[in-house]
């Protein structure tokens, strides 16, 4: 057995904010690519696209659920939990870059790459010397290591919570009116978990780590839900898979692909590349504003009110709005290329309602 | 969780082949009552046989989709603007509506009307029939509906009390997939189970209907004698909405999403969107295809599409029907046709209260009662529209979420019609045209544009208030549908032709309604902008005063259920008197359709009617096994 990262209660804490972190950070690529498709074209991978996308979202909860399980608090507001992109997201092999960019084969082939199984060589091979300080999948505990693949990432957080949980009877103490109950997620695979003990959190982790990769290299999970990468191959493989296929050859009707049809954004765009005093940046402006504001909503319902979740459903077609005002407009000066959200989040835009210490002690951790 | 429509379903079967199997059952009419009979039939292990006159491909979300881009794209954003138009299988749209000039038919459109009053009723020729366009609003009949005879001397009652329909009503909501409260829809004397929930929390109230409320609730009207408190209601709704974990003892209820030949999750709950009519975006709204795809699953249920059927015939000595004859086409917008027959041991007509006895008397079935295609029934709808004093909203929520119910039911029956009123979230939309008309009013004599223009509308939409009035019609054996065989299709099949007058019964519950609207408005401080056209095509005088009146698509009374042959042309179990091996289902059946919109209903009935069905198969032994397969 290798040596664990998590000790304790705080530990454990450190490493669910990390992973809420992580797991919002996959949002803002599939929602750019999303919104980048023109509408009423490319419906097979805006759909496969737009399941995955609200899928993280149900992941983002569920770790806010074990979060409270354990007595912590969220704070999706505390600088750094949105990433600059482009961000590092590093798999076993070879570290790749998550961009903000359009719907393209390079934007897809990074899908393919988060998603990717990955399962390290061995144990002792699942933290992995950091080269970079962008990461996403760093240690929280042990300085300048890193994961090899998500589901490690998690593997090493269910191991965490068996240790801890084994040595402190009390340590699933939250409050149980802060979990997030299944009343609140649809139009996605899978199910929100209510997680209260080991088992249920247990549950919740694997569910997140299993909805992305696939379990034991399965294309489907126990549901009969399609995991994320393959999803994604089909967009690769033009083929949708069927029950019964083979990891490489789908069976299914054919999807149809049209690159064309898609709003060039230019990649990762910031701020700065916008012209100043213009309208358009004055939109993208907003929308990182609105965008910090609905971060705020959703720290409230993640300490204690879940019942804000049906508010942020009208903040969420704000965004859409927001994302679809500034894809359709070209942005001076570069090449024809369009403007985008930048997801850079104001300091102030809709400061966190409590500063936890629990989540300061993660600040450090998902660093650019 | 979607709805997996097994791939290449809609085209396996070989109508040549299909011929040579005896199926348990044949079904003509891929809609919600065609589905559900199948869905019943084949978990039951029985072989069917569906027929569909609209095209067909697998249901895929891609291909839902393209519905949508016909609407998106489509100038007229009326009920059938997404429903490609086949000439083979031609359906009525509202849009070609016309006035009839007294003594001159209309044979211009797919219904010849015969007036006197034309109508813009329709349904759609698709799979999933009509319920691909229905708004989705489920309420349940009322236990005097099915006793208005009894109880106010007005029509017939039915062979069925509400008790007997209601473990009915309660598989039906679990098909739909309902979203509604108990405490919201126990009202007028109907009940519910003791611990029934619907499958679904209610949706709630949209911010107009909270506005309406607040000054409406608790509004004295007093009406023969009786006096009552109106309030704003919320419906019961074919919706998708926050699953009740209560239901079904605790087990909780998944919500149909999407249909579809792929892994799609789409359509877990309703968005708000604000065109449930004519087609829902993300399929949160209930159509029948969820149905027919988990049928298409059993393997058992057969799906030929581009089938109309044509004959039904019948043995001369047993009168039991020994084949229903179908003209295939091979391309929507081309004549040519293959003449098919499909062979069964019961066969269920399922095409609608325009189609089943069209059908039937086109084949020279008109029945020993005459009642085959008497007693047609609709609702009638009358508008009301006023500006309110405040912004409320409107055009936000779905089409429509909440209304007035309290006048449902009483003793006022025995003289006027009963209505239930809509609060319609699209503001004038179906009287004026609104936001559309709204738009080139602004543009057109206002000169405005940019930031005005945006404001404008939100200034001018945001205040409309549009009530709609469904009054209930009663049956009248003149008002039907004929045939003639001078009047075909492309086909060579004869068309529906419709005698249609509204009676006075309903006229004057349309006058009482207009009084009610008046006192409404003037309630909320609300201007009342209602002002009937003479020009309209549904045009009608009362006392002396004329209302524009529309139609309700809620199709009913054309093969009505009773308890005798000489009064009816159905029994309870929708099976036909004459015809032994052959059930009428659907809204024809009702001899009422009191103050509900019918789908509920009908599928309430039809899967009532599967159990006999079931029955029937299972007591008549196959007399020779034709095919083995078939006869099991």
């Amino acid at each position: 057995m290798t040596v664990s990262t998590i000790d304790n209660r705080d530990d454990l804490l450190s490493y669910l904010n990390a992973a809420m972190a992580l797991e919002h950070a996959t949002i803002p690529p599939y929602l750019t690519a999303y919104y980048s498709i023109r509408s009423s074209t490319n419906s097979d991978a805006a759909h496969i696209i737009r399941v995955t996308a609200v899928e993280e979202m149900l992941h983002l909860t569920l770790v806010a659920n074990v979060l409270n399980a354990i007595g912590g608090r969220a704070d999706l507001t505390r600088p750094g939990f949105v990433p600059s992109y482009p961000a590092y997201l590093p798999d076993g092999e070879d570290d790749f870059t998550v961009d903000l960019r359009p719907f393209s084969p390079e934007a897809v082939e990074t899908f393919c790459k988060i998603e990717r199984p990955g399962r390290a060589p061995s144990v002792d091979e699942r933290l992995v010397k950091t080269s970079e300080d962008r990461t996403l999948l760093a240690s929280p505990t042990a300085e300048e290591m890193r994961f090899y693949s998500i589901g490690e990432f998690y593997e090493e957080i269910i191991e965490g919570l068996e240790k801890v949980a084994a040595d402190d009877p009390t340590l699933f103490c939250g409050d149980p009116a802060r979990q997030v109950g299944p009343e609140y997620f649809y139009s996605g695979g899978g199910a929100m978990i209510v997680v209260c003990d080991l088992k249920s959190a247990q549950q919740a982790l694997r569910f997140i780590a299993g909805q992305g990769e696939g379990l034991d290299s399965g294309i489907y999970d126990a549901d009969g839900e399609l995991a994320h990468y393959y999803r994604f191959r089909q967009l690769q493989l033009g083929r949708y898979y069927q029950v019964g296929d083979h990891p490489g050859a789908p069976s299914g009707p054919p999807l149809s692909i049209s690159w064309d049809d898609v709003y060039k954004v230019k990649l990762s765009v910031r701020l700065a590349d916008y012209p100043p005093g213009s309208e358009l940046a004055r939109v993208a402006r907003d929308f990182n504003a609105d965008y910090g504001a609905f971060l705020a909503l959703l720290t409230q319902a993640f300490d204690g009110q879940p019942g804000l979740l049906q508010e942020a459903v009208c903040d969420m077609f704000r965004l859409r709005d927001g994302f679809n005002r500034l894809v359709c407009n070209p942005l001076p000066g570069s090449d024809g290329l369009h403007a985008a959200p930048t997801f850079e989040i104001p300091a102030a835009a809709g400061a966190g309602p409590q500063a936890s210490a629990d989540a300061g002690g993660t600040a450090r951790t998902v660093t650019r | 969780m979607y709805a997996k429509f097994p791939q290449g379903a809609a085209n396996r079967t070989d109508p040549g082949t299909a011929a040579e199997v005896v199926y348990d059952a044949v079904i003509v009419g891929g809609g919600v009552s065609g589905a559900l009979v199948a869905l019943r039939l084949s978990n039951a292990g029985k072989r069917v046989l569906l027929l569909e006159a609209g095209p067909a491909e697998d249901l895929t979300l891609r291909g839902y989709e393209s519905y949508l881009d016909r609407f998106y794209s489509a100038i007229s954003k009326d009920n059938q603007a997404p429903y490609p138009v086949v000439a083979n299988a031609p359906m009525p749209r509202g849009t070609e509506v016309r006035r009839i000039t007294p003594g001159a038919p209309d044979a211009s459109s797919y219904i010849v009307q015969s007036g006197p009053l034309t109508t813009d009723t329709t349904y759609t020729r698709v799979l999933g029939g009509t319920t691909m366009h229905w708004e989705g609003k489920t309420l349940r009949m009322l236990p005097e509906d099915f006793r208005m005879h009894t109880l106010y001397g007005q029509g017939t009652d039915w062979p069925l009390t509400y008790e007997d329909l209601a473990p009915y009503y309660n598989e039906a909501e679990r098909e739909i997939g309902v979203s509604a409260d108990v405490e919201d829809q126990a009202y007028l004397g109907i009940t519910f189970d003791e611990d029934y929930v619907f499958p679904m929390k209610g949706l709630p109230l949209s911010y107009l209907d909270r506005t309406v409320a607040k000054d409406l609730d608790g509004m004295p009207v007093e009406l023969d004698g009786e006096q009552r408190k109106l309030r704003v209601r919320p419906f019961p709704q074919g919706r998708n909405g926050i699953p009740n974990p209560a239901y079904d003892g605790g087990r909780g209820f998944v919500p149909q999403g999407a249909v579809s030949a792929y892994q799609v999750e789409v359509g877990e709950r309703c968005q708000g969107n604000n065109n449930c009519v004519p087609i829902c975006p993300v399929q949160a709204k209930y159509n029948a295809g969820k149905t027919l795809a988990v049928a298409l699953q059993s393997g058992r249920v057969d799906l030929v599409a581009q089938a109309v059927a044509h004959k039904v015939h019948v043995d001369e000595h047993t009168r039991r029907v020994t084949e229903i004859e179908y003209r295939r086409y091979n391309r929507p917008d081309s004549p040519g046709f293959t003449t098919m027959r499909a062979r069964g041991r019961l066969f269920v007509l399922a095409a609608n209260a325009v189609e089943n006895p069209r059908l039937m008397l086109a084949s020279g079935l008109r029945g020993s009662s005459g009642l085959m295609g008497r007693n047609f029934m609709d609702h009638a709808y009358l508008l009301a529209w006023g500006l309110l004093p405040e912004v409320a909203g409107t055009f936000r929520g779905t089409n429509c979420t909440g209304g007035i119910t309290d006048l449902r039911g009483g003793s006022f029956r025995r003289r006027q019609a009963a209505f239930t009123v809509d609060i319609h979230n699209d503001g004038w939309g179906w009287a004026r045209g609104a936001p559309m008309t709204d738009l080139i009013g602004l543009v057109d004599s206002g000169g405005r544009y940019g930031e005005s223009l945006r404001q404008g509308l939100v200034d001018r939409v945001s205040r409309q208030l549009q009530l709609a009035f469904m009054v209930e019609v009663p049956a009248d054996p003149s008002n039907r549908i004929t045939v003639s065989p001078d009047l075909t299709d492309p086909l060579g099949n004869m068309r529906p032709v419709l005698t249609y007058d509204i009676p006075e019964y309903t006229m004057r519950g349309v006058a009482y309604a207009r009084q009610l609207s008046k006192r409404i408005f003037a309630r909320l401080g609300a201007e009342d902008h209602t002002a009937y056209n003479p020009n309209f095509w549904g045009y009608a005088v009362h006392d002396g005063v004329g209302y524009e009146l529309r139609g309700g698509n809620h199709l009913a009374g054309t093969h009505v259920m009773g308890t005798a042959p000489s009064t009816s042309v159905v029994n309870a179990d929708q099976r036909c008197w004459d015809h032994d091996n052959l059930y009428l289902v659907g809204g024809g059946s009702m001899p009422t359709v009191g103050t509900s919109n019918v789908t509920l209903t009908l599928a309430a009935l039809c899967l009532r009617s599967a159990r006999a069905m079931l029955a029937q198969l299972d007591s008549e032994s196959a007399p020779i096994n034709i095919s083995g397969e078939a006869a099991r």
